[in-house]
């Protein structure tokens, strides 16, 4: 959809209603299954929460193909309240599928933040469209804060089964944490709350014509608020399910795009980071309830085994991006027998750091250095489920949040071998 | 008499000695270049192992896989030294040349030109050589990545095949620029890539069909699907 009708349409439907305090964003594609019930709700959230407030609900469809858009309750079309639009998707978009599952997700977050800034809205929310446990709280948990605690980024916080989210709690929460120094557990998400002043700054970056726009949107944008020091809190949301869909892409692929974009920031705001030790916490909004989450099967067999043969095929790629030490490291638990397999906090952090300089040296390919990482993974991630087996969800919490500790008392051993420019200093806040 | 000998024996005698005077000088411009040459060759070595060492580019071979490469034939300390020897024998052949060229012999002026005419060919060949090093090297590494991802047993077979056949090719390509018995190369290659094929079909197809199968399976087919049936959510 080219700027100018955009632009016509978003001013049409504001002069129909008067103007707009609040957008709630919904980028879709192929969700026909499930967008009638997440605008449905919307509706409800915002008729329920923000009664007093002008509202418009978004669609930004990438050309779906399951009738996505006509899913919507006709009667609800209608209403001056939701406004259906289209984002451009370009082929390059379905070469590879994103682990958020939507094709064009950066070009549709580009669309809504445009129409929040035509509308001069106060606060933005934005949703996934294939949610199946989306509330009408979820509005005001995402919008409350900015609207009234003058907050200008809502993160989500979901409950999760304590095996789930491996990626997030053993790299991407830690990493970041140890790196910014906001304690921010969910950076890969799709609901956030944004204020105005926020969606300006993010429609200004360069990143919409990048792959990190593609792949990487939802890290940036939180890594973004971070790093520039914009108000950032988080609102516990409950478990998140999705609707059926297609396999999404496979491990190697998923790190790629995932600790691949996390690496790229770091290379973005190493002046920032540079200059940061220990973390904050961010504000918690809402009430941490206890709700049934997807129970996780475990295979370690197939975890190890994976590890033990990264360990041992890929060693001529590891001896150019992990030091020797923690190679060593690396060798001994390999050979451990599987009731014994563990592999230390020290050990795993120190290989993370490893891998972020030499993503940042370029030391080899970088997709080829990130894929590799996945057998090391599959170890840690075999390690963490055979010692946490009987862990309640709170004892889990309580090793990640060990493992935070660690990313940080280990921050120096990355910051002595992270090439600065000349002129940066390093000093602890 | 005198006459006689004169002509006879004094004149030839005094030929020989003009002669032995001009090939001399030749021969002496000749060693004159060749010292030069050493020498040249030397300081441009230390300058460009020097400079080169100062714009890290031993550490931009060791990106692409040049340095490894380097190091692991013993063929020079470093890559930077390496593009010195490089650039020191290429002075020290041109000084060779020039020098032969100066005893203005037939012999030597037609080795000179058809070493000339063949440097281009020599090149280019070095070129594809480098060219091939590098993509069988990103190849089979991509390769191996991808199989062990995969939890194939057979990662490192794939690996070094994948490698093997790249620089087979490139082999094939650089011996073809440099002209070196086209035809039996090219041959050779079909015959050799014929044959595999074949004794690949003949073993599935005939005798072998079930040892291949079973081979194949226990090679190539991982046990498990490891991410198509990955039950986790790992974000």
């Amino acid at each position: 959809m080219g700027v100018e009708l955009l632009e016509h349409q978003v001013q049409e439907k504001l002069s129909a209603m008067g103007g707009a305090e609040i957008i709630v964003g919904i980028p879709s594609y192929n969700n026909a299954d499930t967008i009638g019930q997440v605008v449905r709700v919307a509706l409800e959230g915002l008729q329920k929460y923000f009664p007093a407030r002008r509202a418009l609900i978004v669609n930004s469809d990438g050309g779906s193909k399951d009738r996505t858009v006509q899913a919507i309750d006709p009667a609800h079309l209608n209403t001056p309240m939701i406004l259906s639009v289209s984002h451009p998707l370009y082929p390059m978009h379905h070469l590879t599928t994103p682990y958020h599952g939507l094709p064009g997700r950066g070009s549709a977050y580009q669309t809504l933040l445009h129409i929040a800034e035509l509308a001069q809205a106060q606060a933005l929310a934005l949703v996934d469209a294939d949610l199946r446990s989306l509330t009408p709280e979820w509005f005001d948990l995402l919008l409350r804060p900015v609207l009234d605690r003058e907050f200008d980024f809502v993160a989500p916080y979901y409950k999760r089964h304590k095996f789930n989210g491996a990626i997030t709690n053993s790299i991407v929460y830690p990493l970041t944490r140890a790196l910014y120094g906001r304690r921010v557990h969910q950076q890969i998400g799709g609901e956030f709350g944004i204020s105005r002043r926020l969606a300006s700054r993010f429609l200004q970056g360069k990143v919409w014509s990048t792959d990190v726009a593609q792949y990487g949107i939802d890290i940036w944008m939180t890594t973004t608020t971070i790093a520039e020091n914009y108000k950032i809190c988080q609102s516990y949301l409950g478990a998140k399910l999705h609707g059926l869909k297609d396999p999404g892409p496979n491990l190697g692929s998923t790190l790629m795009q995932v600790v691949g974009s996390v690496f790229g920031l770091m290379e973005t705001y190493d002046s920032v980071w540079c200059n940061v030790l220990g973390s904050l916490p961010a504000p918690l909004f809402g009430v941490p309830f206890e709700v049934g989450v997807e129970t996780v099967p475990m295979n370690l067999g197939r975890m190890l085994a994976s590890y033990q043969q990264g360990v041992r095929d890929l060693l001529p790629v590891y001896q150019s991006i992990i030091s020797p030490a923690q190679l060593e490291g690396l060798k001994a638990v390999a050979a451990l027998p599987e009731e014994e397999f563990a592999l230390s906090d020290e050990l795993w952090v120190a290989v993370i750091y490893d891998f972020s300089l030499g993503y940042h040296r370029r030391v080899i390919d970088r997709e080829h250095l990130v894929r590799s990482l996945t057998p090391l993974y599959l170890g840690w991630v075999a390690s963490f489920m055979r010692q946490a087996e009987y862990d309640t969800a709170a004892q889990v919490e309580a090793r990640i949040e060990k493992l935070c500790l660690v990313f940080e008392q280990l921050k120096p051993y990355l910051l002595n071998q992270w090439p600065l420019q000349t002129g940066e200093k390093r000093s602890a806040s | 008499m005198k006459a006689f000998w004169t002509r006879v024996i004094l004149a030839p005698l005094y030929d020989l000695g003009q002669h032995a005077l001009a090939s001399l000088s030749g021969l002496i411009g000749m060693l004159v270049l060749i010292v030069f040459g050493l020498i040249v060759g030397w300081i441009a070595k230390e300058i460009i192992y020097r400079v080169l060492r100062a714009l890290r580019f031993d550490r931009l071979c060791d990106r692409l896989g040049v340095g490894q490469v380097v190091e692991r034939t013993g063929m020079a300390r470093s890559s930077s030294y390496l593009a010195g020897q490089v650039v020191q024998g290429l002075i020290i052949l041109s000084t060779l040349l020039a020098g032969l060229n100066e005893l203005g012999t037939p012999l030597t002026r037609n080795l000179v030109d058809r070493f000339f005419l063949y440097l281009p060919h020599l090149l280019a060949s070095l070129l594809v050589l480098i060219g091939g090093a590098l993509v069988s090297r990103f190849l089979s590494r991509s390769v191996l990545i991808a199989a062990v991802n995969a939890q194939m047993p057979s990662a490192r077979l794939l690996s070094g095949l994948t490698r093997f056949f790249v620089m087979a090719l490139t082999v094939v390509a650089a011996l073809d620029e440099l002209g070196i018995s086209r035809t039996t190369i090219i041959v050779t290659f079909a015959i050799l890539f014929g044959g595999i094929v074949t004794a690949a079909a003949i073993a599935m197809g005939l005798g072998a069909r079930d040892l291949a199968r079973d081979l194949l399976q226990s090679q190539f087919r991982p046990k498990v699907r490891p991410e198509a049936e990955d039950p986790m959510r790992h974000l």
